[in-house]
């Protein structure tokens, strides 16, 4: 049998983690992420490999715990997703990547749909203190946000995610997208350092559109592939020795709210990496 | 305030028979109704606030400002207005409240001081970040309604102190002579304690019960012309018309201090309350704990109250005024003369900080209850033996050392095991910095609550909004993380007293837990390899050993507890746990920008960016030409502060600059 292709990084549950938790969410998915191969390779025994498991030419690291789950009526939650899609992964993917990701959340949730889906393209980033119009997409681009879109909508329909949201879009990029979906998307995600600030013409825009404005704190690159090797490196854990060249395909962070509280009471990241072993 | 039964109050002496017989049937309800309220589930967040106004009546003519005494007549206008009627009605005390939802119009209630009023929202605000918007809104509501049924020349302002309460001369309109049979003070007269009855029977039973008046010494603070050493020349040695006349004769007023001696001057100052709906009673214990080391952290940034008696004290808090104002205790329990007709000695007044903590959770260190407590043991038993836990049973006895100040004769008479006027009687009356509140009833649709009671109320209605908003956040970053904020509850009550100092906020620090995270393998939802069946513990690491008690705080200032500390590992500040709270749940641009606005103001109040209330005050007053720096405020300064309170309250001092050094102008 082949050696896996590709490794699923799993953070689990991360809200009661800690010092992780008031960190950029680049820092905080790899400090939670060292946080919990620690955590695993401590509770493993013997060798040392014994935490990450290989199932169906996937690793896991760490291996398939029985996830917790929700500890209330799925009604009491609101669900949100976010998708990151990397730099440099073929568009041709990102159909898959989306349902495998949902999937990876569902099952550590136990859950069988999700409130929101927002999703995060690579390179493109909001800037609300910069006035200039935003920038004319690209056909291209454009082709490959709608070609996207189609995915989301997709599952939608199948009832698996409620709402989609986009982000970092500007006006001149929803009005290029819009004509282009089904069905619409409900929120825009903006990251704003200062929010007090964001461009009235895009808070009329989504008000016309009754598109939500949230607000985040994520930076444009999750997950660098640099970052992710030397957190592999690392020295304790030896475990990641045969994992060379590794490239990041995508990163998925969830969020289950109860809603009527205001409690977060799960939140965590999955990652996946593709890997070129050795002479293969 | 508490409940306001109607009937025939009975003096101390008539109430003190029956002391135990009220106990005992508060206990009976209390476990009658968390027998059936215990296992109360899902409960969603509600909560609310509680405004209190002064009502201030100017003379123009002679350019004074008075306390006006027309509580009841405003209440009573209140409830008369046609359109506030058809909205559901506004004053629960002199109507049917029958709000629709979606349509909250402020309630109206009276308060100790006849001039005084209290205002909450009609219906309390739901747990949605959105709703946190109207909160600000709610408060600019009440203020206006409050003013639509005064007269021209009166104001409802957010001080916390009346500067002149107690003065020689008027400070009340119309006037009353002090010294009246209720309280019996030399400085105010009973005429300013609303006339329910309830309230002078309160008064007169607590100064009874005590054997004296009550007493409260405030350092002077000291400015270029106050005579030192300085001794109150407003107290009056020579009379004779009750016996508690002779207590400055036995040395109750001290020199160096402004010599008080009623109920009217603690009860008659402002606060900003929050109480909260939790989802369970496990919720509401853990709230109710890790907020209590929260309390003097919030009173000295909230401080607001720097003039009592018309001087400039060397405090900046209401706290201790009040604590003192309602101190019921004898000699005897005060540690003054041997225990012979009394059960206890008893360290600290009805109205005081927490002395003992009540959740169960796994971050619970028994050394940290560490101040020995008095418990009524018998009904303890009675609690442990309903089935109640220890640590709960021991709160509820704690309280249950008390006795009841006011009792109604048709109370006794009509006693009720489903009810809960006679565990009311008692719960109401320890006035603590945090409250446990069961449900009102075992069928009530309203859960386990918690009350944050020790903050000041602020001049203006952003300032309100911000602090009520942040304990609301911070409530919901300390559930959402598991954060533990636990100290021994003998620092809390050290703490308590550092935050009244002059300047506190600013000059003193506070005992604060260093690691506020959870432990790293807890798991919250108590699932996991500890409970799988079939699953060995062995490979779950051992959590650390708990070090000493004494490692686990250390002193902070206010900006490091709220800013956080600089060094690595420094404690990260309350603004920037809740700041991460609101990265990981969905907030829309608009919310976010408001919030950021209050936490702000916070964040500023803590690094002395912004002045607190108290120090603005001051700074006021020692600014003002007519002040002869001699500590008094005399009354042509105290209206130009009053005029300037109203300014501040009403479009926060636009047009003027009256709000620098206090926040940011929006």
């Amino acid at each position: 049998m082949s050696p896996p292709t590709s490794v699923i990084f799993r953070t689990g549950n991360i809200i009661t983690t800690g010092r992780t938790s008031l960190e950029k969410s680049n820092q905080e998915l790899l400090n939670s992420l060292r946080q919990n191969f620690e955590d695993a390779a401590s509770r493993a025994t013997g060798q040392q490999l014994s935490w990450i498991e290989a199932r169906g030419g996937t690793y896991y690291a760490p291996g398939a715990e029985e996830p917790d789950g929700l500890s209330e009526e799925r009604t009491e939650y609101d669900i949100t997703v976010k998708l990151f899609y990397l730099p440099g992964v073929p568009l041709s993917k990102r159909r898959d990547h989306t349902r495998e990701a949902l999937q990876h959340v569902l099952r550590e949730l136990r859950v069988p749909s999700i409130d929101l889906l927002i999703i995060s393209f690579p390179n493109i980033s909001f800037d609300a203190e910069d006035h200039s119009p935003d920038t004319e997409p690209t056909p291209a681009e454009v082709d490959e946000w709608a070609e996207t879109y189609q995915a989301l909508e997709a599952l939608q329909l199948e009832g698996q995610i409620k709402r989609i949201g986009l982000s970092e879009f500007g006006v001149a990029r929803l009005l290029k997208l819009l004509p282009r979906t089904t069905i619409k998307p409900s929120v825009d995600q903006i990251n704003v350092r200062d929010c007090c600030v964001v461009p009235k013409p895009l808070i009329q825009f989504a008000k016309e559109q009754k598109i939500e404005l949230l607000t985040h704190n994520d930076c444009t690159n999750i997950l660098p592939s640099s970052a992710l090797q030397s957190l592999l490196q690392e020295n304790h854990h030896a475990a990641f020795g045969d994992f060379k060249n590794i490239e990041p395909q995508w990163v998925v962070k969830y969020t289950a709210v109860i809603q009527d509280r205001g409690v977060v009471e799960n939140k965590g990241y999955f990652a996946m990496a593709k890997i070129n072993i050795d002479g293969v | 305030m508490g409940l306001l039964s109607l009937g025939t109050p009975l003096t101390w002496e008539e109430a003190k028979p029956h002391a135990d017989l009220v106990r005992e049937r508060g206990i009976e309800q209390l476990l009658n109704i968390w027998k059936k309220a215990k296992s109360k589930e899902r409960d969603i967040l509600l909560w609310g606030d509680e405004i209190e106004y002064l009502v201030v009546s100017y003379d123009e003519d002679s350019k004074d400002a008075r306390l006006s005494l027309r509580q009841a007549e405003i209440l009573g206008d209140l409830a008369h207005d046609e359109e506030l009627r058809k909205a559901g009605g506004c004053v629960p005390s002199l109507q049917e409240i029958n709000q629709k939802p979606g349509q909250r119009v402020p309630t109206f209630h009276a308060e100790y001081g006849r001039f005084m009023l209290e205002a909450t929202p009609g219906a309390p605000y739901g747990g949605m970040l959105r709703d946190l918007l109207t909160v600000e809104p709610d408060m600019k509501k009440r203020r206006v309604i409050a003013k639509q049924h005064m007269t021209k020349n009166e104001t409802p302002i957010t001080m916390t102190s009346f500067p002149r309460l107690g003065v020689p001369g008027a400070f009340t309109q119309p006037y009353y002579p002090p010294h009246g049979p209720i309280a019996r003070s030399i400085f105010v007269p009973d005429e300013i304690i609303n006339p329910h009855i309830r309230f002078p029977t309160l008064t007169a039973n607590i100064r009874s019960r005590r054997g004296s008046k009550v007493c409260i010494n405030l350092p002077v603070y000291y400015d270029e012309k106050t005579p030192n050493p300085f001794k109150d020349p407003t107290v009056q040695y020579d009379l004779s018309d009750y016996p508690e006349d002779g207590d400055v004769r036995n040395g109750a007023a001290k020199d160096g201090h402004v010599y008080m001696d009623a109920m009217g001057f603690g009860m008659g100052s402002c606060c900003l309350q929050i109480t909260f709906q939790a989802k369970n009673i496990s919720e509401a214990r853990t709230l109710y704990d890790q907020l209590c080391p929260l309390g003097p952290i919030m009173l000295a940034l909230s401080a607001a109250s720097p003039i009592f008696k018309g001087y400039l004290t060397d405090i900046d808090c209401r706290w201790n005024i009040i604590s003192g104002a309602v101190d019921d205790r004898t000699e005897e329990e005060r540690g003054l003369k041997p225990l012979s007709e009394n059960k206890y000695v008893i360290p600290k007044s009805r109205y005081d900080s927490v002395s003992t903590y009540i959740s169960q959770d796994p971050g619970f260190r028994p050394e940290y209850n560490d101040v020995d407590i008095h418990q009524n043991l018998p009904l303890k038993q009675k609690l442990i033996d309903g089935g109640m836990d220890e640590p709960l049973a021991k709160h509820f006895a704690h309280l249950f050392i008390r006795d009841p100040l006011v009792i109604f004769s048709e109370s006794i008479k009509n006693y009720l095991v489903e009810n809960n006027d006679n565990f009311e009687n008692i719960q109401s009356t320890n006035w603590q910095h945090m409250r446990f509140k069961p449900p009102p009833s075992a069928e009530d649709a309203i859960g386990w609550r918690v009350e944050f009671r020790s903050m000041e109320v602020q001049l203006t209605d952003f300032e309100n909004a911000a602090f009520s908003i942040f304990i609301v956040l911070l409530t919901r970053t300390i559930l959402s993380y598991g954060l533990n904020f636990y100290i021994p509850i003998s620092k809390v009550s050290e703490n308590m007293e550092t935050a009244h100092r002059r300047d506190a906020v600013l000059s003193e620090k506070f005992y604060f837990r260093k690691q506020v995270f959870p432990p790293r393998y807890a798991n919250r939802n108590n699932k996991g390899s500890s409970t799988s069946p079939g699953g060995s513990m062995s490979n779950t690491p051992k959590p650390a050993e708990l070090g000493p008690v004494e490692d686990e705080y250390c002193l902070m200032t206010i900006n490091e507890i709220m800013n956080g500390q600089q060094t690595p590992d420094g404690f990260p500040g309350l603004i920037s746990l809740i700041e991460s709270y609101l990265n990981s749940v969905n907030v829309d641009v608009e919310t976010r920008c408001e919030l950021a606005r209050y936490l702000d103001l916070i964040r500023k109040r803590s690094n002395g960016t912004w002045e607190t209330a108290a120090t603005w005050i001051r700074n006021f007053v020692r600014g003002h030409p007519e002040y002869e720096k001699d500590s008094r405020v005399n009354a042509a300064v105290n209206y130009d502060l009053v005029k300037a309170a109203e300014t501040l309250g009403n479009g926060e001092g636009k047009g003027t600059s009256l709000w620098k050094g206090l926040f940011e102008k929006r």
